[in-house]
């Protein structure tokens, strides 16, 4: 497993379901042994590229090339990928064994090799005491896990996740995230999960795609994608963010200023060239997160601004304060996060305060 | 619904409990007096007695038009079931065609049977085809289909498209797919609609009196019966033939009743 090697790629792929174009030019690659996560909210497309993949529907044009050859029209039953589906789809007339050795039983496997590896499948989704069982018997977590063995057993090069997780409550969606991820690592198997939750993208995934209207929007690391987004969908969707409307300044070294309704703000375009590229006086937006946005001291001399505190949320751990600011205190509503304290916050409703964000934590997207 | 007040509550139990007693008790007075003997035309009720069923049993006619009866039943299920099962599969998820075939497969059920009959009885004639069991069996089949072709289809419409999906995911053919998920998944529908088949072939006067041959069916013979006057003996048929049929309908609703409600579609 080379995990620079590209196990699939789509090329320029397209779907429309008769006039109605749901795909644009999808280009994707896939890495051997990744967990990719193909992220977006519902009718960006996310779902139908796991489709497309999987061939349960055809393709409208472009091609999917699976360790360089076509296979676009290869029928679903060929194809070694197996899906795990939003629903589990188990089959409900067979028990648990049954239902985990399908895919080896249509393929005339030995009885008892089907036997052998069954039991081991179970093992590792740690369901063997529940072989017996129907499916209708079981919770939502473990109908998941006997989901998971099943498409496992086949041994597939690519497993397919259609949001296997969405009907489960939040404490096993946790736990199961951590299962996933853990048994990715023991079968070194690709993972390609599709999910509408960026939290569960965050947690699980090495390389997430971002969806967004039947384009892929970005596609990155977690890091990447949180502290380096590309353009506004993806600033707003991923995580919690303060988006300010501006004008591009001159570009300083690995910095570049932008003229907005606070005043000037420097921001970082660190290993983003088309930030650095783009002309002076284009639209744009400056992004900083909620945890980046403090109170100023005497030292910060950048990026500093006054507002007011209209609002205060206590959320656990943190605390997140709406902070109108800019002209008349008005124009711009903020996010700001700070740690809770025992003895209450420092920070009183309807005060005045002055803030500020370090230039390497601001970020630049185009509008 | 707890706001009622207790009068209306009263009134409506009293109506609910009138409407009922008026609708079936006829259908208990011949179960009850087939337990007592008949003298001079009326029941007489001092002496419960068995001796209606051993009548029954010792009447050979009655014998005959029984096994025929069960006959016509076995070959109008297996005809039904198969081609009402066959129909199902092949417009489930078709649109074109599928609301016109529907109106002809509900037409004889919906029309009084008496039409249904002589149109069957007018089309035997034309192709020549002498009356006998067989265009018994042909008549119950046409009557009948709806109700299987229904179940079924309502059984593959609740059945979750990913379950077909998956099966070719894993690497499932078509033939496999059909043979190991969908046919299980159908049976319990299909029994169902066979037990319901079976009770209407059995209890079905109508069509089978204008297209049977010389042979008759046991509602047909109870019919005839009739015509010749009141016997004990049918007291005691008729309480056989409601029995068994409830007995079937309770049946078909163990069959037909989805067992796992909880693995489809949450």
């Amino acid at each position: 497993m080379n995990q620079n090697t590209d196990l699939l790629t789509l090329r320029s792929v397209s779907k429309s379901y008769g006039t109605v174009p749901v795909l644009h030019d999808i280009d994707l690659s896939i890495k051997d042994g990744e967990f990719l996560t193909v992220l977006g909210p519902s009718g960006s497309g996310k779902t139908t590229v796991l489709r497309l993949i999987g061939g349960l529907e055809p393709l409208t044009s472009g091609e999917i090339r699976l360790d360089g050859q076509d296979i676009s029209r290869m029928p679903i039953n060929r194809r070694p990928f197996n899906t795990v589906f939003q629903d589990y789809a188990l089959f409900p007339h067979l028990t648990v064994s049954g239902n985990v050795g399908y895919g080896l039983s249509v393929r005339h496997v030995q009885r008892k090799e089907i036997a052998r590896r069954v039991a081991e499948a179970l093992e590792l989704v740690q369901l063997g005491r529940f072989a017996d069982r129907f499916p209708a018997q079981l919770s939502g977590g473990q109908r998941q896990r006997v989901a998971l063995a099943r498409a496992l057993i086949c041994q597939p090069r690519l497993i397919l996740l259609d949001e296997p997780l969405a009907a489960l409550d939040l404490e096993l969606r946790r736990q199961m995230q951590v299962f996933l991820k853990s048994i990715q690592r023991e079968i070194r198997t690709t993972f390609l999960f599709v999910t509408h939750d960026q939290e569960e993208a965050i947690g699980m995934a090495d390389r997430i795609c971002v969806m967004e209207a039947g384009h892929i929007r970005q596609l990155g690391t977690p890091h990447d994608l949180y502290y380096r987004p590309n353009c506004e969908f993806v600033a707003r969707f991923f995580g919690e963010n303060n988006l300010v409307a501006g004008k591009l300044g001159p570009v300083q070294g690995e910095l570049r200023s932008i003229e907005t309704a606070l005043g000037r703000l420097i921001c970082s375009i660190s290993d983003q060239p088309h930030l650095k590229a783009a002309a002076e006086g284009a639209s744009a937006y400056a992004a900083f997160r909620p945890e980046a946005l403090h109170l100023a001291d005497a030292k910060d001399t950048d990026n500093r601004f006054s507002g007011t505190i209209s609002d205060l949320a206590f959320a656990g751990s943190s605390t997140v304060a709406t902070i109108a600011a800019g002209p008349d205190n008005a124009a711009q509503r903020l996010r700001l996060r700070v740690p809770s304290r025992v003895d209450g916050s420092a920070l009183r409703s309807g005060e005045a305060v002055s803030l500020s964000f370090a230039p390497h934590e601001g970020h630049l997207v185009l509008a | 619904m707890s706001a009622l007040p207790r009068l209306s509550t009263i009134f409506l139990a009293a109506i609910t409990t009138l409407v009922a007693v008026l609708l079936y008790s006829p259908l208990f007075v011949p179960i009850v007096s087939s337990f007592f003997t008949i003298s001079h035309g009326s029941v007489d009720w001092s002496s419960p007695t068995l001796s209606t069923y051993v009548a029954l049993a010792e009447n050979h006619d009655m014998l005959v038009a029984l096994r025929t009866t069960l006959i016509v039943g076995v070959c109008t299920v297996i005809l039904s079931v198969v081609s009402g099962t066959l129909l199902a599969l092949y417009y489930h998820g078709r649109r074109s065609g599928r609301s016109l075939l529907q109106f002809i497969i509900f037409l004889p059920f919906l029309m009084p049977p008496i039409i249904s009959g002589l149109a069957l009885l007018i089309f035997f004639r034309e192709i020549g085809l002498e009356r006998s069991l067989l265009t018994v069996v042909i008549g119950h089949t046409v009557f009948v289909l709806a109700i299987v072709y229904r179940t079924v289809l309502m059984r593959l419409q609740s059945m979750s498209r990913t379950l077909v999906e998956a099966s070719y995911d894993l690497g499932a053919t078509g033939w496999q797919t059909f043979w190991r998920i969908i046919l299980p998944n159908l049976s319990s529908a299909m029994v169902g609609g066979a037990i319901l088949a079976f009770a209407l072939s059995f209890d079905e006067t109508m069509i089978t009196i204008l297209v049977t041959g010389t042979q008759s069916t046991l509602p047909v013979r109870l019919w005839a019966m009739m015509r010749l006057g009141f016997s004990p003996d049918i007291n005691a048929l008729v309480a056989l033939i409601l029995m068994f049929t409830v007995l079937l309908c309770v049946l078909a609703a163990r069959f037909l009743i989805p067992r796992q409600v909880a693995t489809e579609r949450t």
